[in-house]
Formats: C-alpha cells, sequence, structure tokens
C-alpha cells in the first residue's frame, strides 16, 4: 500500500516534470466543456502523430496575452481567442503572421481567416426556451425583447462582445443588411426597455444553470449550449431566426519560442476530420469546407451552418475597429 | 534594587541593538520577495495609469470625471460599508456565544466557521445563487407555505452580495471578536448586575466598550477586504451593483486598457491607504490589536 503511493507520488512528479519540458506545445482555451472538446478532437490525435505533447492551459485572458507579449516571455503557444479580438489585436502587432505553407488556407471558411488567425469553432446566438417553464415561446428577438407578450427574466451574454446589440436593433427592426455600422444610441434606447429583466450570464454553463432551473426561462446562448442541455433531458426549444454567427479564432502570440510546432498545431485542429470531430461533440459548426461532408446526416442538421437563410454574420472588422469604444460604453451603461 | 552604572546601561543598549538588527536581517528574505513580487509588479501597473496611453493625467480625468465609474466607487463603499455592518451585528453575538459556551460545544462552531471557510470561494458563491435564485429552495419553500405569492428578488441584485458577502466574512470578525472577548472577565459583568446595571447597560456600558478593539480590528479587516471584493459581488450582483474590482478586472483583462486599470487601482490603494491611517489615527495599534 505505502510502495504503491511512493511509486504513484513518482509517477505525479514525472508527469509534472515532463509537462514542464521545452519541446512541450502549450494550448490555451476557455476552459469546461468546449476546452474538453478541442483535447479529444484537436490535441490528442495531434499528439499521436507528431509526438509533441500538448499541454492545455486556461482560461484565455487577453491581459496575459499582452503581458507576455510585452515582457517577450510567451509561455502559450496557439491560444483560442474571439475573432473581434484577434483582429485587433494582429493589427496591433501581438501576433505571429501564420505559415499558410503549413496551414491549409484553402479549405478554410474565408469569413473568419485573416493574416493572423484562423476560425477555432463558430457559433450562433440563438434565441433558447425552456418549453416546461413557459406557456409560449419567443420565436424572434423582437419576442425576446418584448416584455408585454413575454413577461419574466431573459438572459443575455454579459461580456462586451457581438451579439446584443445586434439582437437589440434586429428587434427594434432594422434590416439585416443595414445593421453596420452599429446604431449604438438606437441599440441602447432598445435594451433600456428590457434592462430590469435582464439576468446577465458571463459563461456557458451559467447560461444553461438560468435555463434549465427556469430562472430566466428564455435569452440569447450558443448554440452549442443548447444542444447540451437538450441532451441532459431539458425540453429546449431553439429559434434559428435570424441567428448571429461568431467564431472564435486560434492565434499565436508573437515571441513564442515554438512557431513552427504552433503552425502544425492549427493545420492539425483545422483538418476536416478534427474541425468535424469537435462539432460532432460541441454542437458548435466546423470552420473547415469539407467537414459536413465527412458528418452524420443528422447531426449536421443541428449545426449552425444548416441555418444560413436568416443568418446574420457578426461583422468582425467592425467589431476589432470600434471593440474598445464599444465596449467602454456597454460597461458604463450597464452599471448605470 | 541597585540603579544601574552607566556602563551597564550602555552594555544593556549595546546588547539589544545587535539583536534588533539580526531580527531585521531575518526580514529581509521575506521582505524581497515582497519587493519582486508584489510592490515592483503593483508599481509598474500604476506606473502605466499615467504612462498610457501618452504622459499625463488623461486616465484619472477620465475616471473621476464620469458620473458612471464615480457610480461605482460610492457602490463599492456603500456595499463595503453595509456589509462590515451587518457582519458586525451577526458576528458579535456569536462572538459572545463562542466565549460563554461549554468548551466542547465551542469546537464543534469553530469547526463549522473554519471548515466553511476552508471550502472553496467560488463553490460557496454559487451555492448561494442556487438556494437564492428565483427558482431556488429559499423562495419555493416560502411560496410552498404560502407566504409570498411572487418569488422574492434575492439575488443579482444588493441583497444578494450583502448576504454572500457577509457569510463569507463572518469568520474574519467572529475570530479576533472572539479573542477580546473571552479575555473579558466574567466577573465584571456580575459586578455590574451587583451595583444594579440593567442587562442593557451592561452590555453598552462594559462589555461592549472592553470589545471595541476586536470590533474595531474586525470591522476594519472586513471593510478593507470587501473594497477589493471581486467574485461574490460579480456572481450575486447585478450590474448595477458592480463594485471597482470588477472594474479593473474589466480594464485589464477585456478591454486591455491597462492606463485605466492601473489608475482605478491607484484610486482604491490611496482611500484604502488613508482609511488604515484614519483607524491608526483613532485608535492607536496598540488598541487594534487587542491589547
Amino acid at each position: 500500500m505505502k510502495n504503491s503511493l511512493i511509486i504513484a507520488a513518482m509517477a505525479a512528479t514525472l508527469g509534472l516534470s515532463t509537462q514542464a519540458s521545452a519541446a512541450d506545445l502549450v494550448f490555451t482555451s476557455w476552459g469546461g466543456t468546449t476546452q474538453d472538446a478541442q483535447k479529444t478532437a484537436w490535441a490528442d490525435p495531434f499528439t499521436s502523430e507528431n509526438g509533441i505533447n500538448v499541454v492545455q492551459d486556461g482560461p484565455t485572458d487577453y491581459g496575459k496575452l499582452k503581458a507576455m507579449v510585452e515582457a517577450g516571455s510567451v509561455t502559450w503557444d496557439v491560444v483560442d481567442v474571439e475573432g473581434d479580438y484577434a483582429v485587433q489585436a494582429g493589427q496591433a502587432g501581438m501576433l505571429e503572421k501564420l505559415d499558410f505553407s503549413i496551414i491549409d488556407k484553402s479549405k478554410l471558411d474565408p469569413r473568419f481567416l485573416t493574416d493572423y488567425s484562423v476560425g477555432s469553432f463558430y457559433y450562433s446566438f440563438v434565441i433558447g426556451c425552456n418549453k416546461d417553464a413557459v406557456s409560449a415561446c419567443p420565436k424572434t428577438w423582437a419576442d425576446l425583447f418584448d416584455t408585454v407578450k413575454f413577461p419574466g427574466k431573459r438572459t443575455f451574454y454579459k461580456w462586451s462582445a457581438p451579439g446584443v446589440i445586434e439582437a437589440a436593433l434586429l428587434a427594434d427592426g432594422v434590416a439585416p443588411e443595414k445593421l453596420y455600422p452599429l446604431d449604438l444610441d438606437r441599440a441602447f434606447k432598445k435594451l433600456d426597455t428590457i434592462k430590469a429583466d435582464i439576468i446577465w450570464w458571463t459563461g456557458g454553463a451559467q447560461s444553461q444553470q438560468l435555463l434549465a432551473s427556469a430562472e430566466a426561462p428564455f435569452g440569447s446562448f450558443w448554440n452549442g449550449r443548447l444542444t447540451a442541455l437538450a441532451e441532459t433531458g431539458v425540453t429546449v426549444e431553439t429559434s434559428w431566426d435570424q441567428n448571429i454567427t461568431a467564431a472564435d479564432a486560434l492565434v499565436v502570440p508573437k515571441g513564442t519560442n515554438n512557431k513552427e510546432a504552433a503552425m502544425k498545431f492549427i493545420a492539425a485542429a483545422t483538418s476536416a476530420d478534427a474541425q468535424a470531430n469537435m462539432a460532432i461533440t460541441t454542437g458548435y459548426a466546423p470552420i473547415n469546407l469539407d467537414s459536413s461532408a465527412i458528418m452524420d446526416e443528422k447531426l449536421r442538421m443541428t449545426l449552425p451552418d444548416m441555418q444560413s437563410a436568416s443568418q446574420i454574420n457578426a461583422d468582425m472588422a467592425y467589431w476589432a475597429a470600434n471593440r474598445d469604444a464599444i465596449g467602454e460604453r456597454w460597461y458604463a451603461w450597464q452599471a448605470k | 534594587m541597585a540603579l544601574l552604572t552607566e556602563q551597564e546601561k550602555i552594555a544593556a543598549v549595546g546588547s539589544i541593538r545587535p539583536i534588533r538588527s539580526r531580527n531585521f536581517a531575518l526580514t529581509v528574505p521575506a521582505l524581497l520577495l515582497l519587493v519582486v513580487f508584489f510592490i515592483l509588479p503593483v508599481v509598474s501597473l500604476l506606473l502605466r495609469s499615467v504612462m498610457e496611453p501618452e504622459p499625463g493625467l488623461q486616465n484619472y480625468q477620465a475616471l473621476l470625471g464620469s458620473t458612471t465609474y464615480l457610480k461605482i466607487f460610492l457602490n463599492t463603499f456603500s456595499v463595503s460599508a453595509l456589509v462590515t455592518a451587518v457582519t458586525l451585528a451577526i458576528g458579535f453575538p456569536v462572538a459572545w456565544a463562542l466565549a460563554i459556551m461549554p468548551k466542547r460545544w465551542a469546537s464543534i462552531v469553530f469547526a463549522v466557521l473554519l471548515l466553511s471557510m476552508w471550502t472553496n470561494l467560488l463553490t460557496r458563491t454559487y451555492a448561494w445563487m442556487v438556494l437564492l435564485q428565483r427558482t431556488g429552495i429559499i423562495n419555493k419553500t416560502l411560496m410552498g407555505l404560502g407566504l409570498i405569492s411572487e418569488p422574492l428578488p434575492l439575488v443579482n441584485n444588493l441583497v444578494g452580495v450583502t448576504i454572500g458577502m457577509t457569510y463569507i466574512m463572518l469568520p474574519f470578525i467572529i475570530l479576533p471578536l472572539y479573542g477580546v472577548i473571552r479575555k473579558i472577565d466574567p466577573a465584571i459583568l456580575q459586578a455590574a448586575a451587583l451595583c444594579g446595571a440593567t442587562r442593557w447597560q451592561a452590555l453598552s456600558r462594559i462589555l461592549i466598550p472592553l470589545a471595541a478593539p476586536g470590533m474595531v480590528s474586525g470591522a476594519l479587516m472586513v471593510f478593507v477586504m470587501s473594497l477589493g471584493y471581486f467574485v461574490t459581488p460579480a456572481l450575486l450582483g447585478g450590474t448595477a451593483n458592480m463594485m471597482l474590482a470588477e472594474l479593473i478586472a474589466q480594464f485589464v483583462q477585456s478591454l486591455v486598457n491597462w492606463g485605466m486599470g492601473g489608475a482605478a487601482a491607484l484610486v482604491l490603494l490611496v482611500v484604502t491607504l488613508a482609511l488604515y491611517a484614519v483607524q491608526l489615527k483613532l485608535f492607536g495599534t496598540a488598541r487594534m490589536e487587542g491589547r
């Protein structure tokens, strides 16, 4: 008994020391079920193929990333970030240019492609509703902003990011093709009308908890979280009407010592297989154009890329250019 | 008892000095650690507040000139004051009970207190969220009993923040208070009763003044800790109850505006130190330590 304990302790120590070795690649993402899926679908196959150990770190923190790049001691090699941040950080000189001789960009969704970033996975903000908790479910953004027809609390994403402002403008009747540049005054005026009825969710797990407990019986959610929640037995209704897409992006912080391995990792993570496997576990859509062909038909129908009829693409270039100004205004409005 | 000769005095003083400097030498590793890993990073963040995006005081102007940010400052102090008051009101009777209850019972209560302190903060905060929400146990029970017809808004507002933070801060006030109250001789209270003092007089004119040092040091600790609190207000409060630490985190992590983040941090630091100085001036170090 004692011996086995000692052996276990030694194994743990060895494990730690291999984790710290310089040849390893550090992948940083947002934690939770999404990062678990990224590990299984991307990192594990990558390790068995290339022999490069992938250490998982997280959560993504733009402040930390900036500190690493400024101090010249970068310990994150590949980072999953929000799409608008990727565009902005690339312009600000925080990221390495991607090597498209290693990464095959001809198969990647051009909507999420820049010199410094490729899509990681893409998702839609959709309207989710707990059918058991209410007599009628909101179907459109206008419904979700209508507290007379649909009284009660509703939940929205707390942070300043593409999604909520677009939803407010669409609810107010702005035509999708006239969405950008965003009319912030109009959006905040619309948001004011439901502010007292909003419960903010800060992360995917919390959004599921709010919906499942009917603390907020409807709201705006990442589609993948609703898929996952439905699997646990909650009666979830998803409305894809005017679903708003945004994507996470994979980037390489400037100054990493593992640049080549990082490029190889991104190439592997964005391959058709890896993207398909990621989509199967998470319910988010693949950014490799060949992935859906190798996926199960029934599952494909639940992904955002099958919901393109009334789909609205958040304009990442607009967001990158206005991220700071919108952010300041957003948080000031929330705190008011 | 002979008086010391001049020589003996010098010898005595001389023997004290090396001990003092040796004691100081022992603190050097700890001080170095603090300088390298705490003071230098803090100073560099504060420097950014006057250097980014360009040298000048524009960050402070933006911070202090905005009604939104001033509201967050005000909110930070009023929430901290409220939490301190509630913590003191609950903690005092508990500390008193602990001091007079049989030892075996007291050790059980202490175990509960410490166990809750050692449990992960995030877990405890989420637990409150589940208890307090509109569809939570508390509201369901009250509605089931027919006491209320609409769920009480207990979370995502000031009520939630106050409950969550008070719960977390309680040990920090009970432990110092217990230390002070335990040292009060129970005979003093008996004497007061014998001299005709009512219970209220015994409490307000004997027990509370004697326990005041513990109350002050505990309250100060709770107040200062509350000023910089992040997780609990972020999860149990609404966006209208935002506190300063949350604002700083937003500047540093989300908006990556370190100039403003540094400015907000400096304001918090200055106010905290000023409060501490006032406290020292009013009560002095000796009384604060409960001597």
